[in-house]
């Protein structure tokens, strides 16, 4: 990445050569945060159960186009996430008008359990608490126009309209909570 | 648009609220801009820390089953078939490497005369993204000062400009406001002017949005304006470049009740 170094790039050039075995370190490496992130988007198990499988599966076909040098390997694997949760979220939404939103039965906050190693764990967590530092730091206001962006992939005028502000306003407090984040990130590094 | 509007498109495409005009507009410039570029890869690893933000959940196992099952390994590399193969292998990448050097120099010279059309091309698509938006922009703001609806507000400079004046034209109908700037000092190279609405229904005032002057003249447009709420007035401080949360300081430019 530009300014700051890639934090935990281990996996993907391996992967890129065909290595199933980094390829299975990839996925159990990542693959409870990954399917965190699409609990979250999709509140649904079954939907983010597929979109989990796909993002891995394309992490491994295009492997070979992961550049070590703009980002790391888990925010690589959370773009493609997100962007396969949002598309499906966006499809169902038309389908249904999402027909209630009761489905959405899976805490976002659930246990931890994964194939991570004691060492693996300790520096998860020291990562985990300094993402939630940053995050916390954020005034609510901002943090929640981020969230119905990132998580329910809504526009700035569904978020305006959403929250009953100007256009104006949600766009400064996106762009100020992603300043900010952008400057905890540095910081971290 | 400057760098900075690209930035801040960036931290909006980050987090995929960009509108399809910004990112088409931030595509064509990240093309030819590495800065820009930069800003825009750290704010998506900044963006990924929404989702790392979460608790892990371990998802069930026959996923993983699922997902091994799905990926092909690559093809194995040929085994090797002795001295004569590798001589002839070795012989053919020789003449193969003669020969695409001879060709690579016409490619070169035709790439080069490719890049440069493509850059010209990227330039010219830039602008016209560019002129497209201003287009977009004043013709809402055309509609919006010709509606029979617009109610029209003046604004007066205040302590730190008491020359400096403005108009609102309040567009009801479309929840839309125009404002027109006149005589305002021009911002320091770090900080931007911020125009702030005064809600009846919110304690602290609101803000609509960041702008700078040209020659003391600015036209800011105010989108989803809440008018179903009572507006007691607007008002403009000078900020931190980028805009701040809420105003930090009491110093107004322009104020003006509603």
């Amino acid at each position: 990445m530009g300014s700051f170094p890639s934090p935990a790039t281990e996996y993907l050039p391996a992967v890129a050569r065909g290595d199933l075995a980094a390829f299975e370190s990839l996925y159990d490496r990542y693959s409870s945060t990954v399917y965190a992130l699409l609990l979250r988007i999709l509140g649904n198990a079954d939907d983010a159960q597929e979109v989990l499988q796909e993002t891995f599966v394309k992490a491994w076909s295009n492997a070979r186009m992961f550049d070590a040098v703009r980002g790391s390997e888990v925010a690589w694997l959370i773009s493609i996430a997100r962007s396969r949760g949002i598309d499906r979220l966006r499809a169902r939404r038309i389908r249904s008008d999402r027909e209630n939103d009761a489905g959405r039965e899976i805490s976002h906050r659930s246990a931890f359990v994964d194939h991570a190693t004691g060492a693996e764990d300790a520096i998860r967590s020291q990562e985990q608490r300094a993402v939630r530092g940053a995050l916390v730091e954020l005034p609510e206001a901002q943090r929640i126009a981020l969230e119905l962006a990132y998580f329910e992939g809504l526009s700035q005028s569904e978020i305006a309209a959403r929250l009953g502000e100007p256009l104006g306003t949600i766009k400064t407090r996106m762009q100020l909570g992603m300043k900010k984040l952008r400057e905890r990130l540095k910081a971290y590094h | 648009m400057t760098h900075d509007d690209f930035e801040a498109i960036a931290a909006l495409d980050a987090i995929g609220a960009a509108s399809p005009d910004e990112e088409s507009a931030l595509r064509g410039h990240l093309a030819s801009c590495i800065p820009c570029r930069r800003a825009r890869d750290e704010f998506a690893e900044a963006a990924a820390l929404l989702a790392k933000d979460l608790d892990p959940v371990a998802p069930p196992h026959d996923v993983r089953e699922r997902v091994f099952e799905d990926v092909t390994p690559f093809e194995e590399p040929e085994r090797d078939r002795g001295f004569f193969s590798r001589w002839g292998l070795a012989t053919a990448a020789t003449l193969f490497l003669a020969l695409w050097g001879w060709r690579e120099v016409g490619i070169r010279v035709m790439r080069e005369r490719v890049r440069t059309q493509q850059a010209d091309m990227q330039r010219l698509s830039d602008e016209k993204q560019v002129l497209e938006l201003q287009r977009e922009k004043l013709a809402a703001a055309v509609a919006s000062l010709a509606s029979a609806n617009t109610q029209t507000i003046a604004l007066t400079g205040a302590q730190m400009s008491p020359s400096a004046a403005a108009k609102v034209f309040m567009d009801s109908d479309k929840h839309r406001a125009v404002v027109v700037f006149a005589n305002l000092p021009k911002c320091p190279s770090d900080k931007s002017y911020q125009l702030w609405i005064i809600r009846g229904d919110q304690p602290k005032p609101q803000s609509a949005g960041v702008f700078d002057v040209d020659k003391g003249n600015a036209t800011i447009t105010i989108e989803n304006l809440p008018v179903m709420t009572e507006i007691k007035g607007l008002a403009v401080t000078m900020e931190p470049r980028g805009g701040v949360d809420q105003p930090t300081n009491a110093n107004y430019y322009v104020v003006g009740k509603t």
